[in-house]
């Protein structure tokens, strides 16, 4: 790399919050070596493909950095780079520079990764801690008044009604368990919780109709 | 996800040799040379229409055809160069001109026909064997430039698949009316700009998607 080259490595500045655009350094110096090393790596050379990925692998992370912020997305982009480099490789030709085909290659992937994570931000709302509050009993003060007023009313209901509500709808059981519980038979229980929703529904004015 | 140092080491210890594309000019005279083949086969079978020799006098269907011979060669071109990281987009312009060409004869031609022939001059079976020579004509051209391109997809899918469509449907206009005598205005309209935008359409709804079909997957161990 730079070290290796004699040149000094490079040096950028970065802004605390890593916002400062960072220095790409430019290809065209390495330009050269980098078509050898790829022509030497179409013929079957693997350490010089080897050499060839791990020298190009700074200069896309400091492309990728400038397209995204997050580490972890400008990891994810090199390594989908070094992907399509790898299946693509047949189509360099060297005596071509080297630059700018792997530059197209590199902002063709940026585009593509950019686009299906607004894809992805358009569908989907993330998770955040207000979301969980708000979906806890606890926040949904406004429930208190209404199951005050609920438990007025199953109490004006008659002892079989109020009985039939309380197993079957506040209870959540089923015929069977209610009917075992009460001692009441099944249609007893149906023929009763139909008429307590029924006057529960008079009692409170029915409010599905505005 | 694995570290980059452990991906750059196992794609170059998996890494095999591999055969340097030739030329995109070269390429693209092989699929020419395809495409002439076929349709070189289809007037054995099918047979030149009979009154060519006095209609490639008409310089306006003579232009029609260079026009379309040109776009689809140019078009051809365009799209193997473009599919090319390395290559500038501008090359998509190459092919504008013929289209011109083509594009703006068939309209005078289709102007001079409805006032002297009127829509309906064809019969239904001069349509269906149109129809053939259509399918027979651009269905192995498309299939061989899908197959020659299938590199471009993590490149320019669209830009790649809208100028081969082109290509295509140029070269299977020049056969068209090199077979047929099409000449009420309907026809040559649905089959000239038809068969262009059709195949145009095609190429940029399912070209992404048949391109990324057959792309070679981009695995670390192949």
């Amino acid at each position: 790399m730079t070290e290796r080259n004699g040149r000094p490595p490079l040096l950028r500045l970065v802004g605390s919050d890593g916002d400062a655009a960072p220095a790409v350094p430019e290809p065209t110096a390495r330009d050269t070596d980098w078509a050898i090393l790829m022509a030497h790596a179409q013929d079957g050379d693997r350490s010089a493909y080897q050499r060839l990925l791990q020298e190009i692998t700074p200069y896309l992370r400091s492309l990728a950095a400038r397209r995204h912020r997050d580490p972890s997305d400008i990891e994810d982009a090199v390594q989908d780079i070094l992907l399509t480099v790898h299946a693509i490789r047949h189509t360099f030709d060297p005596t071509r520079p080297f630059g700018p085909w792997l530059v197209t290659i590199a902002n063709r992937r940026f585009i593509d990764r950019l686009r299906r994570q607004g894809r992805r931000r358009n569908r989907e709302t993330p998770l955040t801690p207000e979301h969980e509050t708000f979906a806890e009993p606890q926040a949904n003060l406004e429930e208190t008044p209404d199951r005050r007023e609920l438990e007025k009313a199953i109490d004006e209901l008659s002892p079989m009604q109020r009985k039939a509500i309380q197993l079957l709808k506040l209870k959540e059981m089923s015929l069977r368990e209610a009917s075992t519980a009460s001692g009441m038979s099944i249609a007893a229980l149906k023929v009763n919780v139909h008429r307590a929703v029924k006057s529960l529904r008079k009692i409170l004015g029915d409010r599905s109709e505005p | 996800m694995i570290a980059t140092p452990d991906l750059i080491e196992s794609l170059s210890r998996n890494m095999k040799p591999v055969r340097r594309l030739h030329p995109p000019v070269t390429r693209a005279a092989c699929w020419l040379l395809l495409a002439a083949v076929v349709v070189g086969l289809l007037a054995v079978s099918q047979g030149i229409r009979p009154d060519i020799m006095s209609r490639i006098h008409d310089p306006s269907f003579a232009a029609g055809i260079v026009g379309a011979v040109l776009t689809g060669v140019l078009a051809a071109v365009a799209a193997f160069l473009v599919s090319l990281p390395d290559r500038s987009r501008l090359w998509l312009l190459l092919p504008a001109p013929a289209v011109v060409l083509w594009l703006s004869n068939i309209g005078y031609q289709c102007l001079g026909d409805w006032v002297s022939i009127g829509p309906d001059g064809v019969s239904i079976g001069e349509a269906t064997r149109c129809l053939a020579t259509l399918v027979l004509t651009s269905l192995p051209l498309s299939l061989a430039m899908l197959v020659m391109l299938r590199y471009a997809a993590p490149l320019r899918p669209t830009a790649v698949t809208c100028m081969g469509s082109l290509a295509v449907a140029a070269i299977t206009a020049t056969a068209l009316s090199l077979f047929h005598s099409a000449d009420a205005t309907l026809m040559i309209i649905m089959f000239n700009i038809g068969t262009a935008m059709m195949f145009v359409g095609f190429g940029a709804l399912f070209g992404r998607r048949m391109l990324q079909w057959i792309t070679p997957r981009p695995s670390i161990r192949d």
